[in-house]
């Protein structure tokens, strides 16, 4: 290992990686007006980077807007990247020219989502496996047709369905299909987008067996991307968590998910649910807003809906107060939470409650009534755990009321800053080809057994 | 952007087509040989004059022996002041021309537009509501007839029916009947339908599949899921389509009716713009000729930007900086 | 929770005749809904679940649908019997639907506040105030920040999560006694999905109300529901309390299911054969082709009627669970069972 600040932590595996992906950056430009300035960006993938190994199964994991399915595009150059480099088999190939890259997609293939909308509807099923061959130079129709039924038949359908068309086949027969025509030049790697979302539970079943299979008659890696965890962790060997275009954990899977280090990967294991009746609601719900790829949060992207978000320095009261505390701060500097509104807010729940039983309702003055009904609108209490932090709430509850909001985001930002805004947090190994980007991690508050890397500070 | 700012936008671009429309009819006109020179030059020639000298005499005459940009100059001026030139058919200004025939135009023009609107827009939205129903194919086969069925011959069909046999309306057009008068009314009856029938169909056929796109969305399904009634459902499903369906509103059904009134007018004998533009072209006309082509532009032009702002005031979801 | 059901499904069909025959996909199914509780119907694509969900309150697009027999009772009055005038106060005013994709359900055109007062006004005489005020308060209850602003703003300007958000709260706008719910989470992310489950858990007791839930996803059931009905090719496979089916699953087909799961250890076994053709049904159990216990008689007669497997509430509709069978064979089979049982020699699909 070279130490280099954006490689992750050595794994233990024989040989060479097959694909190493780089700092991967696909960014889609916001224009406005006649001469389409640029205005913005979608950081749609903002610097990932992992490797494959040959025969390994490495998932993709993430929400939508993660940027999962822009990183599978570009890592074939199906779309140019932005930055970074992707190296296939030790040759670069952001940098290949076109027959250079011609050659790679005959060793790189993929499968789509939607088996419908990947097959020509005027080609019969035959056609559209054998095409791959056509382009690369086969010539002979004979050789190319034999070669589809072979494929189809190895996919678990029938050699004869080599001429139907695919209207004629239901979803999971059409996604074999797909499979049979990534397969048919032999490739070395398949990039599968969300290949089975689309399909019925007991048609998925069927189609992740079969991959399987075929992973190992044909040696293949696969780079698998879904949104679905439970699917991930039947079929990859190695998983990696994607968050509003950056990875934030990544590790083999059933470690990974036994035990999650980073805090957005324990939230999206909880909120998997289970066919146990026995486990209801136990789940982390996430508050706070999702961000927009076009303007991420500063620091650690997640700071803005982690359950976990370190505490200000000199500061230590209830972790579920403190992300409630943070959410009232976002909202006060994007100006939401004002004079105006919390009498509203104090209106409107007096008379919502009128009538209620709840001996709690103070009749006070309308300032106080105001304060208070902010802090039920965040769920916060009457008074936090800690006393210093709580004279500073009640500070800037109180300016917002006198009608000065920004001094009280100001004061709040001062008094009541996180490293996790701050600063981004580094990789930090968890353990063998284990890493996971948070600061609860990387040295801002030291764990036990992890070690941070040595990488760069922003 | 502001809906203020964008209509101003969309009015300006409308002024720079106008102006590019006509420097292009200018120039090809600059280009094109004039008849009427060459009749004078030919007529000299017979009586033995020199040619050549007709010519610059005629240019010299009908303004034509300037230069270039002066001549551009006076043309615009021309267009926008109203002198449009000189019909040597008809011995008046063309634009005097173009209003004596307007009018006519409009007469059975206006009654056929809101007809097919109305009717097209109707049985296209009640077809797509009541898929598959008898009224559903009803609807759809007189779609068919009239965009099949040639206007010209479809209006001598009727002149003969209705008007030869049995004497219901008069077989041509009398402009000495008032504008607002029942006899007046009578003689446009058929030349509507003729013209309505085309454009009943294509704006019903048109209604119909984008009422379709509707029909079964889910938004559809919500409203009766809330105890909507069918016929507030179906406001529903007009509002959406209005969208697309306003698109062609104006340039689809304009555009259909200055093609199909030539037709119209030849073989009713209505004294409108058609049969004024036939006539000029024809009799080679040329001031006449352009008078009756550039109004047609005129209102293609207005009806887009019509069309455009309808557009924006219709579906809130379209952002005015994307346009 | 009331002795009568507050609804009552019995031996509803509902077929789609087409050009290329007809389509049974509700073809015998009954179940019962009782007060504030949540039953979940639960089947994958062609089991007839949506058009049963829709069948309630008539809902499906007829023609080419049409509810050929069986009755919905709901609070005393079967809804089948009733006139398209009767059956609309009914729908919006006491039943309340919530469609599985956000993004289409509501009108694009339309405000979300004026969609909610048209849901309130169609069946409330209420002022325009009135219906204005109460819109917010759901908004505001469904978890709508900033509700009173929100009012103004047009379904594109919301995210997915967001819009079902609005789409419940249109559902809930007349105090509905009962909530449809056809898949209300399938098209949100997972994090999303557990933030709107819970939000219908909080609702349901807040207003009071049952819920009927429609959804292929077993994870969603055990985490709402209070009783299960499995659905396959038009038919009700089993019924039960929730953990009755999902912590003793009997039928064969629920087994499978379950077995289809993924991510449980490799414990994860494909369920060969296809779906059947919804024009002409397998003859007797509608899952014996595919079934690794089937004999003889699962392909005989009908639909096999209704067994019990431990608990009286727990019904099975198979064989294995009539007299002079031993139910036990199915569970011992299974564990024995290797893949030579499951799926057909046709291999793949098999269709």
């Amino acid at each position: 290992m070279t130490g280099r600040p954006d490689e992750p932590p050595a794994a233990d595996r024989s040989g060479e990686p097959l694909l190493r992906v780089r700092g991967l950056k696909k960014h889609y430009p916001i224009t406005e007006g006649v001469l389409r300035r640029e205005v913005g960006r979608v950081r749609a993938v903002d610097g990932i980077s992992f490797d494959v190994y040959p025969g390994e199964t490495f998932g993709i994991v993430g929400e939508s807007g993660c940027g999962k399915s822009t990183a599978a595009t570009t890592l074939l150059r199906l779309e140019e990247p932005t930055d970074g480099e992707v190296l296939f088999d030790g040759a670069d190939v952001s940098a290949a020219s076109k027959a250079e890259l011609k050659r790679f997609r005959r060793r790189a293939q993929m499968i789509f989502q939607d088996p419908t909308s990947s097959f020509d509807p005027r080609m019969s099923v035959g056609e559209s496996v054998a095409e791959p061959l056509r382009i690369h130079g086969m010539r002979d129709r004979d050789r190319r047709r034999r070669i589809a039924q072979d494929l189809l038949e190895r996919v678990g359908l029938s050699a004869d369905d080599v001429d139907r068309y695919p209207h004629e086949f239901s979803g999971g027969q059409k996604q074999r299909i797909g499979l049979a025509r990534a397969l048919v030049l032999n490739p070395d790697l398949i990039v599968a987008d969300e290949p089975v979302s689309a399909l019925d539970v007991s048609i998925q079943a069927e189609i992740l067996a079969l991959m399987r299979r075929l992973q190992e008659e044909f040696d293949l890696a696969v780079v698998f991307i879904s949104h679905n965890l439970s699917v991930v962790r039947e079929v990859c060997d190695r998983v990696a968590v994607m968050y509003l275009g950056e990875i934030v954990e990544v590790g083999p899977t059933e470690r990974l998910f036994a035990d999650p280090q980073h805090p957005y990967t324990r939230a999206l294991l909880s909120s998997i649910p289970t066919p146990d009746p026995r486990e209801r609601g136990r789940g982390i719900e996430l508050t706070g807003d999702v961000p927009s790829p076009s303007d991420p949060p500063s620091g650690c992207r997640f700071h803005t809906r982690c359950p976990e978000i370190v505490q200000p320095d000199g500061y230590e009261f209830e972790q579920v107060h403190w992300r409630r505390v943070m959410d009232l701060r976002a909202k006060l500097d994007r100006g939401e939470v004002g004079r105006e509104s919390a009498l509203d807010l104090a209106a409107a729940q007096s008379t919502a409650t009128a009538g209620a039983t709840d001996g709690a309702r103070a009749t006070g003055t309308p300032p106080d009534e105001a304060r208070a009904a902010i802090r039920r609108a965040f769920d916060l209490p009457e008074a936090l755990t800690d006393e210093r932090a709580e004279a500073v709430l009640s500070e800037a509850l109180g300016l917002v009321v006198d009608g000065d909001s920004d001094r009280a985001a100001a004061l709040l930002a001062k008094e009541f800053s996180t490293p996790c805004e701050r600063r981004r947090p580094r990789a930090a190994a968890v353990d063998d080809g284990w890493s996971a980007t948070c600061h609860l991690l990387d040295g801002s508050r030291r764990s036990e057994g992890v070690e941070p890397l040595p990488g760069r500070e922003d | 952007m502001g809906m203020g700012l964008y209509v101003a936008q969309r009015v300006a671009w409308a002024l720079v087509a106008t102006f590019v429309m006509l420097s292009l009819t200018f120039g090809l006109l600059a280009v094109t040989p004039d008849a009427q020179q060459a009749q004078f030059a030919f007529q000299q020639a017979q009586e033995g004059a020199s040619a050549d000298e007709a010519r610059e005499t005629y240019q010299r005459v009908t303004g034509k022996d300037g230069p270039l940009f002066d001549r551009y100059k006076e043309y615009m001026i021309g267009m926008v002041t109203g002198d449009w030139g000189w019909s040597h058919t008809r011995s008046q200004p063309a634009i005097e021309a173009v209003a004596d025939a307007y009018p006519y135009s409009l007469m059975y023009g206006i009654p056929a537009t809101v007809l097919s609107v109305v009717a097209g827009i109707g049985i296209g939205l009640y077809s797509a509501t009541h898929q598959y129903t008898k009224a559903d194919y009803a609807g759809t086969f007189l779609a068919f007839f009239g965009v099949s069925i040639p206007n010209f011959w479809f209006g001598i069909m009727l002149i003969l029916l209705f008007a030869v046999h049995l004497g219901w309306f008069p077989s041509y057009y009398d402009t000495s009947h008032g504008v607002w008068t029942l006899a007046n009314a009578k003689q446009l009856v058929l030349p509507v339908i003729v013209l309505s029938t085309a454009a009943i169909a294509s704006q019903m056929r048109y209604a119909r599949a984008e009422s379709l796109e509707y029909v079964h969305a889910d938004f559809v399904k919500t409203a009766r899921a809330k105890g909507a009634s069918e016929w507030r459902v179906i406001r529903h499903i007009f509002r959406a389509a209005s969208v697309p369906i306003s698109t062609i509103l104006v340039a689809d059904i304009l555009g259909l009716l200055f093609v199909a009134s030539y037709l119209t007018e030849v073989v009713f004998q209505i004294p409108g713009l058609g049969l004024l533009s036939y006539r000029a072209i024809t009799q080679n006309d040329t001031a006449l000729v352009l008078a009756t082509t550039l109004i047609p532009v005129f209102v293609a032009i207005v009806g887009n930007l019509v069309q455009d702002i309808a557009y924006t005031v219709l579906d809130p979801r379209i952002d005015y900086g994307d346009r | 929770m009331g002795d009568e059901p507050l609804l009552s499904v019995r031996d509803l069909r509902t077929y789609f005749r087409t050009d290329a025959g007809t389509i049974r996909a509700v073809d015998g199914v009954s179940f019962d809904v009782r007060r504030g509780e949540t039953v979940c119907v639960v089947g994958e694509s062609g089991s007839g679940k949506t058009v049963a969900s829709e069948s309630i309150t008539r809902l499906i697009p007829m023609p080419p649908g049409e509810i050929v027999g069986g009755e919905v009772v709901f609070d005393g009055v079967d809804l089948l019997s009733l006139s398209d005038r009767e059956l609309r106060e009914y729908r919006g005013g006491r039943i309340g639907h919530v469609f599985q994709n956000p993004q289409g359900a509501l009108h694009p055109m339309h405000t979300v506040g004026r969609q909610i007062v048209e849901a309130i006004r169609l069946h409330r005489d209420a002022g325009k105030r009135e219906a204005r005020e109460r819109a917010i308060d759901l908004l505001d209850r469904v978890g709508i920040p900033d509700a009173a602003a929100r009012f103004d703003d047009y379904p594109h300007e919301f995210s997915g999560g967001m819009k079902q958000r609005v789409v419940i709260a249109v559902a809930l706008a007349c105090d509905p006694d009962l909530l449809i719910a056809d898949e209300p989470t399938t098209a949100l992310d997972v994090t999303i999905q557990a933030q709107i489950l819970r939000l219908l858990c909080d609702l349901q007791e807040e207003f009071g109300m049952s819920v009927l839930l429609i959804t292929h996803d077993l994870g969603v059931v055990a985490e709402i529901a209070d009783r299960v009905v499995v659905m396959y090719a038009g038919k009700v496979m089993e019924r039960g309390t929730v953990y009755e089916v999902l912590e003793n699953p009997s039928h064969p087909y629920t087994l499978a299911l379950l077995d289809c799961l993924p991510g449980r250890g490799g414990a994860m076994r494909p369920l060969g054969g296809a779906l059947p053709d919804p024009r002409d049904p397998p003859s007797g159990c509608r899952f014996h082709p595919r079934c690794p216990h089937a004999v003889d008689e699962c392909g005989a007669g009908d639909q096999p009627a209704m067994g019990t497997a431990g608990s009286p509430g727990h019904e099975v509709s198979c064989v294995y669970y009539h007299d002079g069978y031993d139910e036990s064979a199915i569970r011992e089979r299974r564990a024995a069972d290797s893949n030579e049982g499951v799926g057909r020699a046709d291999g793949g699909d098999g269709r």
